[in-house]
């Protein structure tokens, strides 16, 4: 089983569940088997403004631990990342992140802002 | 931080064909927030067993103000478009947005080339009324790509605009019996790869699926700056 914990930039309690990633996909959005994928299919919600099509930044998450764990980013999703707000060396855009080692052990920070929540803002 | 929702009515609808509408909106609680040509709108798509989002651009400028207007055709399995498909005149639609990072902020200061298919055209329409509002002298080339002409939406419309503006060149392109992409990367690679040395051109690209990412890397590859090449694949 593979396992992901959530902590959220803006203080919600942290979650952790446990999954088989050989299940994917677990619902509609994002690629499966993706860090979205995962997490809608178990009640967590992450953002996905544009239905998990890699055409915002709303699912960024920023990976603590596991990294390695998880597909490579292709050039589509770095673009994207480009535009995200608080970038770091490993942000991922959640509905591309897909889980591909079946013992991932995994920590992601859900940031507090987006690029949408601060162009809302202006 | 929870994100402003808003609720629109759909005041008027235009069928550009059997699969092909647009629907017009007037926000009904809450203010169109600012939005740049480009973006879209996710909408609350109530199925009877989940609630989903699904993301509609908006076509028309943010200077028209409202209604704006989304648009969009029927796919194949497809069950957002066909709840969009379902809506008449009067009903009510829950969005939050306007998103995305596929924008147009300010008329382009040199030559930019709009490249489009189909309904794909929606973020390049309000793109090219912004990148002509300055005057200037660079060239804005639009190649729009479809199957057939009825496919062409807007064609009047963007021809008037070639008629008014000189350095505006409005090329549509019909495709029968070869992969549209294919033409299209031809065509390209003919005009702007192999054509000139020049690399100081920004290009606009939407499209649907994979061919979209080989005009990317066409003109990447040719040289080009990777941030003068803006994308969204549908």
């Amino acid at each position: 089983m593979a396992r992901i914990r959530v902590i959220y930039e803006n203080g919600s309690p942290e979650r952790t569940i446990e999954f088989d990633p050989a299940a994917a996909p677990f619902q509609h959005d994002g690629q499966p088997g993706s860090v979205l994928d995962v997490l809608l299919g178990h009640g967590i919600h992450l953002e996905h403004a544009c239905g998990g099509n890699c055409a915002c930044t709303t699912c960024h998450v920023i990976v603590k631990q596991g990294i390695n764990s998880l597909s490579e980013a292709t050039e589509q999703e770095e673009d994207m990342l480009d535009r995200a707000p608080g970038l770091t060396p490993t942000s991922r855009l959640g509905c591309q992140a897909v889980i591909e080692d079946a013992d991932a052990d995994i920590v992601i920070v859900v940031p507090r802002y987006t690029i949408n929540q601060v162009s809302e803002s202006r | 931080m929870e994100r402003p929702a808003y609720r629109a009515r759909v005041e008027r609808i235009l069928e550009h064909s059997a699969d092909t509408r647009s629907l017009f909106l007037r926000t009904v609680t809450g203010r169109m927030p600012f939005y740049s040509p480009g973006m879209f709108i996710s909408v609350k798509i109530p199925l009877p067993e989940e609630l989903r989002i699904r993301p509609y651009t908006i076509a028309t400028s943010p200077e028209d103000g409202e209604p704006f207007e989304l648009i969009f055709n029927l796919v194949p399995n497809g069950r957002g478009a066909a709840w969009m498909f379902e809506r008449k005149v009067g009903d009510l639609l829950d969005f939050t947005g306007p998103f995305g990072a596929f924008t147009l902020e300010r008329a382009p200061d040199r030559e930019t080339v709009f490249i489009a298919e189909g309904t794909a055209v929606a973020p390049i329409r309000p793109m090219l009324r912004r990148a002509l509002s300055q005057p200037c002298s660079h060239s804005v080339h639009f190649i729009y790509a479809a199957a057939k002409p009825e496919r062409l939406l807007y064609r009047a419309e963007f021809e008037s605009l070639a008629v008014t503006n000189s350095r505006f060149r409005f090329e549509p392109l019909i495709v029968q019996g070869k992969e549209l992409y294919e033409s299209l990367s031809d065509e390209v690679a003919r005009r702007w790869v192999h054509g000139d040395g020049e690399r100081r051109r920004d290009f606009f690209l939407c499209g649907i699926g994979s061919g979209v990412l080989k005009l990317r890397d066409l003109l990447r590859g040719a040289g080009y700056e990777r941030r003068a090449i803006h994308y969204e694949r549908w």
